[in-house]
């Protein structure tokens, strides 16, 4: 018995067992897909209304768009249709018309038409109804011609416009009658016509999700989908080592990749987009405005470090101000290389021959607390000490949002389009304490002319041109030191078949279509 | 008796005014906006402020305070900020849960910490004594997430006895109580560490009593001195003790929430915290006031029971 127990404390080893145990139940032809997330509970089901990962990876399931991310991936380039068959848009890109499929039906019943592509567009567009407002105010007039036509007038061309109406954030449609009827419950009933039907919510455990039979591209080969919400992370891989999970939501860390890899029959993938870690620096701050003190900075931080510290099969060099792979990143702008003795000589020439103290403050989150405090030891070497003055997570971005923070790491993934990074972080308009905020905590200003006029510069080559011009302003200035991009990961048993290729996510959980299946 | 039971619960009213007030006023005092969780880190200032407004939260803070007290109240306890579930809905859905797990662990705690207890100091300072008391202190001190996984690697993935999700189930009760019985051993080794200690201590007092010697000399039985005239008076400690725990239990549960993914008050007031939803923590605070005002009153019933000296005024 004893040596039982020993067995019992090594993870992977009692894993495989529990796993062979449990292979011969689950053999039967399996149509239920227990799907573990990490989270307390969801929070509103509304596609229009939420962007957090547990919320967005599960409504991508009920929810379409006109177009969509082909399952997998991530790439602009790579939107197919969904609900829209076909679409065209005029010369100067300001008119857009969608040509939608016939037939396709909500889940409550009711037929799928215009009518709900543009209550859904409108709904998307209004600060009462919809979180993503913002992002639609260059549309001028959505309407419908026909109950299977609609057509978009813009204010300004968005060459990002298909990415609008995709199967992301406020380009889900819904379904007009019922989100009218539901009102403000819409969030507790989501109608939409996606392969999958929003069945049942149980407080802090889970939701169920059943097929739609019709689906407008076949009735799913599973037929129920348990979304549990899973928040301990040991517990989750326990439950997935026993069988009682199939897809479980990963942890970022080398240590969970090796474990999981070692569990009987599981598949570890690991998914775009990467989030990417910088370094941003207030550059009205009294002693970082020196330009030589942020390159200093710049130079003290080893980004091979930081991969090695993230583990490789999750992390990645950063390579600029932009994550890697977006529509518009530049990949051959140079970062200034790890250089403690060049850091040190700037500091020098700065005024600070003996480094300077600086308060910032960070989130206790266990997942960016250890990078802030391994940047904390890079700065040390070169006489630079960082104060970090750990608080809880609502608070940190209470109060990155006040300006209180000379220094503010900040870890994210965006919609795959350099405007939206570089207008969030970089642009005038974003900067924190002002009634237009976003998060530009480095008050840099730099590129504003390029970000503005890539945005609507219809000619795609003239706008990446102008979105590498941007880059090189802001990463001349040193705004922002890029660090290290972390991908996510998610695991699963080889007995189960995802359907397509999973390469990336930009709901950030794999999309459970009609052809996934057991074996 | 009954005069007793409502002046009691009347003077529970101002406790719970008293303790409305102050959360009402730290939550707010907390930096951290409800609008900013709700909307996510991509939100416009813009944005937030529009959120602030349809919630109320730029109404002027006496305004707020008037309404949310007028609320609690009449009955109307509001909707969730951050899920826009209503409060009670969320609070009765889980409650359940709670308490099937808080009594499970006070039961299970009763049944081995008594006898352990009595066991123990009826044999003082032999070998049996120090394992007792070095296993309750063992008890006492290992942490109840660390004893969760270790209960989970053996009985559930090694032995495959019960499940690690043990959501509370929905199914006969032979499956509820498959999934409670992790969490409730989690629980109630730690709540038998406790009882253990003090039922020990008080039985060695009482041990040491003039009338345990009287009986003992008058051929009273052994067992007879031990269970009727020991183990009565030295109850009285313990159930305060148990019902001092209680209290600590029901919000101390949380970590054997998350771990076991059991549903659970504890859970729902860390989200509520951690997402500064005011409304759901407000709602949260009343039920764990009147929680500990009842089982405050449950444990001063109890002593009657027991003592029958013990009088209600």
């Amino acid at each position: 018995m004893s040596k039982r127990i020993v067995t019992a404390a090594l993870l992977a080893g009692a894993a495989t067992l529990a796993l062979g145990s449990f292979a011969g139940q689950a053999w039967a032809e399996k149509k239920v897909l227990n799907y573990g997330m990490a989270t307390k509970d969801v929070g509103r089901l509304d596609p229009h209304m939420t962007a957090t990962t547990p919320d967005k990876a599960l409504l991508q399931m009920i929810f379409s768009g006109l177009v969509r991310f082909k399952p997998g991936t991530i790439s602009p380039e790579l939107i197919e249709p969904d609900l829209a068959e076909k679409w065209t848009s005029s010369a100067d890109g300001k008119e857009w018309t969608f040509n939608l499929r016939k037939g396709v039906k909500c889940h409550d019943g009711n037929e799928f038409t215009s009518a709900d592509v543009v209550y859904s567009l409108k709904r998307a567009a209004d600060s009462k109804t919809s979180q993503f407002a913002s992002d639609y105010k260059d549309f001028d007039k959505v309407e419908a011609p026909d109950a299977s036509t609609v057509k978009v007038t813009l204010k300004n061309p968005i060459p990002s416009l298909l990415g609008m109406v995709a199967n992301l954030h406020g380009g889900n449609m819904v379904c007009m009658k019922a989100a009218e009827a539901a009102g403000e419950n819409f969030k507790l009933k989501p109608i939409g016509t996606g392969p999958f039907v929003f069945k049942e919510y149980k407080p802090q455990q889970s939701v169920t999700l059943v097929a739609n039979p019709d689906y407008f591209r076949g009735r799913p080969k599973l037929d129920t989908i348990e979304y549990k919400f899973i928040e301990s992370d040991a517990s989750r891989d326990l439950a997935f080592a026993a069988g009682e999970l199939d897809l479980i939501y990963g942890k970022q860390d080398e240590t969970w990749v090796e474990r999981t890899k070692k569990v009987k029959g599981a598949v570890v993938a690991v998914i775009e987009p990467g989030e990417l870690s910088s370094i941003y620096l207030n550059i009205k701050h009294e002693i970082l405005k020196d330009i030589r003190v942020r390159k200093a900075i710049a130079h003290a931080i080893d980004r091979k470090a930081m991969v090695q510290l993230k583990g490789a099969s999750t992390a990645r060099e950063a390579k600029s101000i932009v994550p890697i792979g977006y529509l518009g990143y530049a990949e051959d702008v140079p970062l200034l290389p790890y250089d403690p003795e060049k850091s040190k000589a700037l500091l020098k020439e700065a005024g600070y021959p003996n480094g300077f103290t600086l308060k910032v403050i960070h989130t206790n989150l266990s997942g960016m607390l250890p990078t802030m405090q391994a940047w904390q030891a890079m700065l040390k070497k070169v006489g630079i000490n960082l104060e970090i003055d750990v608080v809880e997570h609502a608070t940190f971005h209470a109060q990155i949002r006040k300006d209180l923070s000379p220094i503010v790491h900040y870890a994210a993934a965006r919609f795959p389009v350099a405007d939206i990074y570089l207008t969030q972080f970089f642009h005038s308009r974003s900067i924190v304490n002002t009634p237009t905020a976003v998060t530009n905590f480095t008050h840099c200003d730099q590129a504003d002319a390029e970000i503005d006029a890539a945005r609507v510069e219809p000619d795609p080559a003239k706008a990446k041109a102008l979105w590498r011009t941007a880059q090189v302003k802001l990463m001349d200035a040193v705004c922002a030191v890029p660090s290290h991009e972390q991908l996510s990961v998610f695991g699963y048993h080889d007995d189960f078949v995802l359907g397509y290729d999973l390469k990336g996510s930009l709901s950030l959980g794999p999309m459970i279509t009609e052809q996934s299946h057991f074996k | 008796m009954l005069q007793y039971l409502v002046k009691r619960l009347l003077f529970a009213v101002p406790t719970l005014l008293a303790v409305l007030t102050v959360v009402f006023f730290i939550a707010r005092i907390l930096p951290g906006d409800p609008a900013q969780v709700i909307l996510g880190e991509q939100a416009s200032a813009e944005a937030i402020q529009a959120l602030r407004l349809r919630l109320g939260l730029e109404r002027p803070l006496i305004q707020q305070y008037a309404g949310f007290m007028a609320g609690a109240l009449t009955g109307d306890w509001g909707s969730s900020m951050v899920t826009g579930r209503p409060v009670l809905g969320e609070v009765l859905n889980v409650i359940p849960y709670t308490i099937e797990l808080t009594a499970a662990s006070v039961i299970l705690g009763a049944i081995i910490g008594i006898p352990l207890g009595v066991w123990s100091a009826l044999h003082r300072n032999r070998l049996i004594d120090y394992v007792t008391r070095i296993g309750s202190l063992l008890g006492l001190s290992f942490p109840a997430f660390v004893m969760a996984i270790m209960l989970l690697l053996v009985f559930a993935i090694q032995l495959s006895w019960f499940p690690v999700i043990s959501s509370g189930g929905s199914g006969s009760l032979g499956v509820r109580l498959q999934h409670l019985a992790l969490p409730a051993i989690n629980l109630g080794i730690i709540m038998a560490a406790y009882i253990t200690r003090v039922t020990r201590s008080s039985m060695l007092e009482v041990l040491g009593e003039d009338y345990i010697r009287t009986a003992h000399a008058k051929g009273v039985p052994a067992l007879a001195v031990v269970w009727r005239h020991s183990l009565r008076n030295a109850l009285i400690p313990v159930v305060t003790v148990v019902g001092l725990y209680l209290g600590i239990l029901i919000g101390n549960s949380v970590l054997t929430e998350i771990v076991f993914n059991r549903p659970g008050l504890g859970k729902l007031i860390v989200g509520a915290l951690t997402q500064r939803d005011y409304t759901m923590l407000q709602g949260l605070m009343v039920v764990y006031t009147f929680v500990i005002v009842v089982v405050n009153l449950l444990t001063d019933l109890t002593y009657g029971m027991i003592d029958p000296r013990v009088k209600y005024q």
